[in-house]
């Protein structure tokens, strides 16, 4: 059985709005991400994912191999 | 070992890397120069640039290489290419300044945008982690989001309330800033509401659990404030459909410069400057921190958009009832008819009855005379079993209100008045005409002196004791204190056309219009007629914002450019649907949320300003062969922080 939840993420270093790009597609492509959404504003990463496949350690080390620190968040 | 084991951990870490690496790349920077001006040693100076220009480059190439994975070409891939370029011929320490610059850029940015963002991490900080739960005498600590609505709450003194609830025992004073912007604390006993993440003083309380976890009124307001962030303005969507084109336009640019100079430096120069940096960030950077400072003041703006529109109001339409006036009716006037039979000497004195001596209790409250109390005493008989709003009014301002007896028969004639019974004598209670219709005589002086109060604003309501007339009494929604000041502030903000909108008849919204100082009144609207108003003004070109309570202003207030709700802690209603939502109750919110708002569009327009003629005078300078690529950059990364630290001052508007 799948199991989707949304995890939010919050990074405070995106600086251009082109990193949201890069974020977005970068999870968007992992299997097992249902949709990634990057608010470059707030820097609030919403990620709905299979937590069978993807824990929230996989989500922060993508997040992580773009370049950017996330850390997971309650809101 | 373990040095090198810290080391690889550092490198792994996104942020601690791209600090190693500048300060790295910047140490050979330095070095180089030195080779070359004290030493003399151009092939070291040029070893030292290229080793400088690898690493800052190393994260800008494999950020590049992200993108175009993802089939993205970005900034990233620009710098790297002009970066390469720079090596290929020959511009080493240009290619190195480039690298060195970008990195450092985009490093400062982060730092100061993450300030930026910590308004709201304030907020989410606010709530309690933890909740004392009373069980069967026992108190169990449990997170504070596991609390089910119903249970009873402990909160100590100095501690933070950690869920919504309503005071179940206890008396305290709150501090209630975070939630409504108010800075002086509120008084809570027995039946208050009271919020998650305020904080009680210095009394211990009993609470009864509403809502808490995500449900609580201060989620609520993060998630409106960050969605609200989030939300883009117009000139944001605007100016991202300028950069999306703006990059490739100047890559095309590059190309073209290329084949017709054949001047590859020019070339590179070129894709240097055409980041769009400080443009894109012009316009979030200010709704970002104007939107959070407005939430520490109490006021949710539901987005961009709205902060936009808040800040070109001309014309602000008021709706009286609970906004201009207190909300709650009171018995202003106590006009004693009983004079005329058991007159003074037996001669009718005319002054007797338009003297109304006003005294003031203990608590400040207006108490009438002991005739007017005898008066208010007969019409509470008659009232206490009615749930008409006046009836509440009348209630209030007779003394010993608790004791009042009921009445032994009782007939309501709905809108028009009240008979009643006690004790064998008849009491009618209502409008001058239902009075008039029992057979009570009004007739002369006591006429006249009815009118005249009809037309100061007051509703009217006859007290008649066995058929005889005995009283009137006067009943008015107060204008709040600040009205007056409010007004005077909104016109000197520049509001051109300051308006009310009621539903009330013209002589009372006239009176209360005339103690504000409002001069175009229009009364005895309905929603529709409302609508009409605010149309109207739409069309003569007007800006128009509305205050309203959003069920029988919803129309007007939907079509209006910008909705006002006021005191909407606690309702989720006006949270979620009011383009700007004041927490509180305090008018003066009113002119200080326009007034942010207008200072937040200056600031995006001084950012837009900044950042077109930063680009202009770039691709100018790079044409008439004044700006090379190390220069380039770095007004390139200026006008970015420049844009930054503006924005940045509406932290403290």
């Amino acid at each position: 059985m799948e199991s989707l939840t949304k995890t939010i993420l919050r990074s405070d270093e995106l600086s251009c709005p082109s990193c949201v790009s890069n974020i977005e597609s970068t999870l968007n492509n992992m299997d097992g991400i249902e949709q990634a959404k990057v608010h470059f504003n707030t820097g609030r990463i919403e990620v709905e994912h299979n937590t069978d496949t993807v824990s929230e350690q996989d989500l922060i080390e993508a997040i992580q191999n773009t370049g950017y620190e996330a850390k997971v968040s309650q809101f | 070992m373990n040095l090198l084991n810290q080391l690889k951990q550092k490198i792994r870490n996104p942020t601690s890397r791209k600090r190693l690496l500048l300060t790295v790349s910047g140490v050979f920077i330095v070095m180089g120069w030195f080779a070359n001006w004290i030493l003399n040693a151009p092939l070291m100076f040029n070893a030292m640039m290229i080793t400088a220009t690898l690493l800052a480059g190393y994260d800008i190439v494999s950020r590049a290489w992200q993108g175009l994975k993802n089939r993205h070409t970005n900034i990233e891939l620009l710098v790297s290419i002009a970066a390469v370029g720079g090596l290929a011929i020959g511009v080493y320490w240009e290619s190195a300044a480039v690298t060195f610059l970008f990195l450092l850029g985009g490093w400062l940015e982060a730092r100061t945008l993450s300030k930026t963002r910590s308004t709201l991490k304030e907020l989410i900080d606010m709530a309690p982690e933890t909740a004392i739960v009373l069980e069967d005498g026992q108190q169990n600590e449990i997170p504070a989001r596991e609390v089910q609505s119903g249970s009873l709450i402990l909160v100590k003194p100095g501690g933070k309330i950690p869920v919504d609830g309503i005071v179940e025992s206890g008396h305290t004073t709150v501090d209630e800033s975070m939630v409504t912007g108010e800075s002086m604390p509120a008084e809570k006993q027995e039946g208050d509401e009271v919020f998650a993440g305020t904080i009680n003083r210095n009394g211990s309380i009993r609470l009864r659990a509403t809502h808490s976890g995500g449900d609580t009124t201060l989620a609520k307001i993060i998630r409106r404030v960050e969605e609200a962030q989030e939300e883009k303005a117009p000139t944001q969507r605007f100016i991202e459909r300028f950069a999306t084109w703006y990059t490739p336009g100047i890559v095309v640019l590059s190309i073209g410069s290329f084949a017709f100079t054949q001047d590859l430096e020019l070339a590179l120069t070129l894709l240097v400057i055409g980041c769009p940096g400080a443009l894109v960030i012009s316009t979030p950077i200010s709704i970002i921190t104007g939107i959070g400072r407005a939430a520490k003041k109490g006021i949710l703006i539901k987005g961009g958009e709205y902060l936009e529109n808040a800040g070109k109001i001309t014309a602000l339409a008021l709706d009286k009832t609970g906004t201009l006036t207190e909300g709650n009716p009171k018995v202003t006037n106590v006009l004693n008819f009983k004079s005329t039979a058991v007159s003074v000497g037996g001669t009718y004195e005319e002054e007797s009855i338009l003297a109304t001596p006003k005294t003031f209790d203990k608590n400040g409250k207006e108490s009438f005379s002991g005739e007017q109390q005898d008066i208010l005493y007969w019409a509470s008989i008659a009232e206490s079993a009615s749930e008409h709003p006046l009836a509440d009014a009348i209630l209030a301002a007779t003394d010993n209100n608790s004791e009042i007896a009921e009445a032994d028969r009782f007939t309501a004639h709905t809108g028009q008045g009240i008979e009643a019974e006690y004790q064998s004598n008849d009491i009618l209670v209502g409008k001058p005409k239902f009075i008039k219709e029992q057979g009570v005589t009004v007739n002369g002086q006591v006429a006249k002196e009815i009118e005249k109060l009809a037309a100061s604003g007051r509703t009217v309501v006859l007290v008649a004791l066995n058929g005889e007339l005995i009283g009137a009494l006067g009943i008015m929604d107060t204008m709040r204190p600040d009205a007056p000041q409010m007004i005077e502030k909104l016109r000197d903000y520049g509001i051109e056309r300051l308006l009310m909108i009621t539903g009330d008849s013209p002589e009372t919204a006239g009176y209360i219009a005339g103690g504000a100082g409002i001069d175009e009144v229009h009364a005895r609207m309905l929603p529709e007629d409302k609508l009409e108003v605010v149309k109207k003004l739409q069309k003569e070109g007007y800006k128009v914002a509305m205050t309203g309570d959003g069920i029988n202003d919803a129309p007007a207030l939907a079509a209006a450019d910008l909705g006002i709700a006021m005191a909407a802690a606690g309702t989720d209603v006006a949270i979620e649907t009011a383009d700007l939502a004041l927490m509180s109750d305090d008018l003066m919110k009113i002119p200080e949320a326009l007034s942010l708002s207008k200072k937040t569009l200056g600031n995006i327009r001084q950012n837009v300003v900044v950042a077109l003629v930063t680009v202009t005078a770039l691709l100018a300078g790079v044409f008439m062969g004044s700006v090379q690529m190390a220069g380039g950059m770095l007004i390139h990364e200026l006008s970015v922080m420049a844009v930054i630290l503006n924005g940045m001052r509406l932290r403290w508007a």
